[in-house]
């Protein structure tokens, strides 16, 4: 019984440290430190470098602040106005409308920057107050907008992705591919969702738009060219064998460069500014990997994940079950946590039970990104909300009330790729490797 | 005494973000080592420690840019409790956070010290390609992290004695990485 004892201790001390405020990087490093402490008889202190040290300075980490620092520079160039002028020609003529800009936008900035919050403000910058304009039922352009910013993560580059990669030490870019066609068919739902909704509606009056010919529309959307390159060119380097994800990474950050220099807003400013920015998030990620690499070790010795995965093996749940106690498992956690906490701080538990399980741990990776993605739209810390609620000024209750829709349009898509495992797996499976 | 405590909270402020900078042309470095390797490749040469180098200058990126991350208020934190408790009890909530944070960041500035001192002392070389004496890319995990519990200690003793921290609160700062 005193394994028992112990054991609470140490998941006591983790909810102390993480319920209190302090911040998760530290607050995984002491619980990291107590589990040490109280399992083993080695140098504590010691064994923590050794581990945070080579975390630290590992060469995969680098996609990290390589493509944080590409979505910073992309989002302080003109994207966000020649988006919108760029694709209203074409979607205006579909069903619901431009309300589809805001979810094929949110597509488009996903397939350059990795995080959902950044998502969220490029598109919602021009589209808020233009679909505004044109009388579209405002609960629509911010609930559309809500959930389809948390593509951000599901569409490569994801910073989820990234972590969920180097805490399971799988390849990123198999992972990055993996969600391209999940992240179109959620994509997909959302658009179909606006159109229905546009047709039942009896409140859907927006303004007609006037119509353009083909070579105006043509015209309107030269600007897009750019961005739709360096999509390609990071997206196919990678699926082509190439590159590796950091040196995609890479060749996203100079094509930004030379993108916001063709548009004369690469300034000794901007450029400072977008630097910073991308050393501050990805510090703040390092912090949380140092703290996670430090207690995925410590958790080894507490014995718990392989009691666990043990526990979870005799009870012979199916995959569905298993899956389904996962998927609760994640939601319960993502109102406490954020997504890439939640990923890096469960991880060491989980990644044995599903390995044993049999369950493809890539596939895994896009399941969990799904399923942290609704954490992101759910009150009380969804990201998303925060970030919307600093642009629009409604309250929390509004916007997140205006997406419950997309909600349980994720909550679709998390059983579409339990039953059609193929969307997430088949293009991986496909692409020419470079590395392992 | 005023003058003092003025030139010592400038200096201090400058240390964060200088250190920040730092991290900046580490990153910039990474860029830069990044590309060459794949020209290499490319062109067919061979460039040997590229990836390590890469490494350590993530880590280095990393390590300088904690405490400007921190004052910037970009570290994740749950903040459940702290939105939640009155404003009389807020100082301690946030002094027991400081607390907890700036003794783990001193701890871990005497170990990081303590195992780069032996590198040095033995002459640690790489495993890797590059076969550098590891002493010197860990030193940017000693002074990062030094920096770093500075400003934590900073931050603890203004809580302490004037009942407020000094970070710049923005939760979609933090929202960036999600």
């Amino acid at each position: 019984m005193e394994e028992f004892q112990l054991i609470a201790i140490f998941l006591f001390v983790l909810f102390l440290l993480l319920g209190t405020g302090v911040w998760v990087g530290l607050a995984l490093l002491g619980v990291a430190f107590v589990g040490m402490e109280l399992f083993t008889t080695r140098p504590v202190g010691d064994t923590m470098i050794t581990t945070i040290w080579s975390a630290s300075s590992s060469w995969t980490l680098t996609a990290l602040p390589l493509f944080i620092w590409m979505g910073e520079i992309l989002y302080r160039t003109r994207l966000s106005q020649d988006m919108f002028k760029g694709l209203s020609p074409w979607l205006a003529p579909l069903p619901g409308g431009l309300v589809h800009t805001n979810i094929v936008g949110c597509t488009i900035f996903a397939a350059v920057s990795g995080s959902s919050a950044a998502t969220l403000t490029t598109v919602g910058k021009m589209s808020i107050p233009e679909l505004r304009k044109r009388n579209y039922p405002e609960k629509m352009v911010i609930g559309t907008l809500t959930g389809a910013a948390t593509l951000g993560l599901m569409i490569p580059p994801s910073l989820t992705l990234i972590v969920y990669g180097v805490t399971v030490n799988e390849s990123i870019s198999e992972l990055f591919i993996a969600g391209i066609l999940p992240g179109l068919i959620l994509a997909s739902m959302f658009m179909a969702y606006v159109a229905i909704y546009s047709f039942v509606s009896s409140n859907y009056n927006p303004d007609s738009e006037a119509k353009q010919t083909f070579f105006e529309k043509l015209a309107n959307s030269r600007f897009l060219i750019p961005i739709i390159l360096l999509i390609t060119v990071v997206i196919g380097s990678m699926y082509a064998g190439l590159a590796t994800a950091t040196e995609a990474a890479a060749i996203g950050v100079i094509g930004s460069l030379l993108l916001a220099a063709s548009q004369k807003l690469l300034t000794w400013k901007t450029f400072y500014e977008s630097l910073m920015g991308a050393v501050r998030t990805s510090a703040m990620i390092a912090l949380i990997l140092a703290g996670a690499a430090f207690l995925s070790l410590s958790m080894g010795f507490t014995g718990l994940p392989r009691a666990l995965a043990e526990t979870i093996a005799e009870l012979e749940l199916s995959r569905f079950e298993l899956l389904m106690a996962l998927l609760l498992f994640y939601v319960v956690i993502g109102c406490f946590l954020d997504g890439i906490s939640s990923v890096v701080l469960t991880m060491a538990v989980v990644e044995p039970m599903i390995r044993t399980a049999g369950i493809d741990i890539i596939w895994f990776g896009i399941f969990i990104v799904v399923v942290v993605e609704m954490a992101q739209i759910t009150p009380p810390i969804g990201f998303n909300l925060f970030v919307m609620q600093g642009i629009t000024n409604h309250g929390m209750g509004y916007i997140a009330r205006a997406a419950i829709p997309m909600f349980l349009i994720m909550v679709l898509m998390v059983f579409v790729l339990i039953f059609v495992p193929e969307i997430a797996t088949y293009l991986p499976e496909n692409m020419s490797k470079l590395n392992n | 005494m005023q003058i003092f405590l003025r030139r010592v909270r400038s200096f201090l402020d400058a240390l964060y973000l200088g250190s920040g900078m730092i991290a900046a042309v580490f990153l910039i470095a990474i860029l830069f080592l990044i590309v060459l390797q794949m020209l290499a490749r490319w062109t067919g040469e061979i460039f040997s420690g590229a990836p390590e180098y890469a490494g350590y200058s993530m880590a280095a990126a990393s390590f300088f840019a904690f405490a400007h991350a921190l004052n910037k208020g970009a570290h994740i934190r749950v903040g459940l409790l702290l939105n939640a408790v009155p404003k009389k009890v807020l100082p301690i909530v946030e002094g027991w956070c400081f607390a907890i944070g700036t003794a783990l960041a001193w701890y871990f500035v005497y170990y990081a010290g303590k195992a780069t001192y032996w590198s040095w002392k033995f002459n640690d070389i790489s495993q890797g390609q590059d076969a550098s004496p590891l002493w010197i890319p860990q030193m940017s995990m000693v002074l990062g992290s030094i920096v770093f519990a500075i400003a934590l200690t900073d931050h603890l003793l203004h809580v302490v004695f004037a009942g407020s921290h000094r970070i710049e609160a923005d939760v979609v700062e933090q929202g960036h990485g999600e």
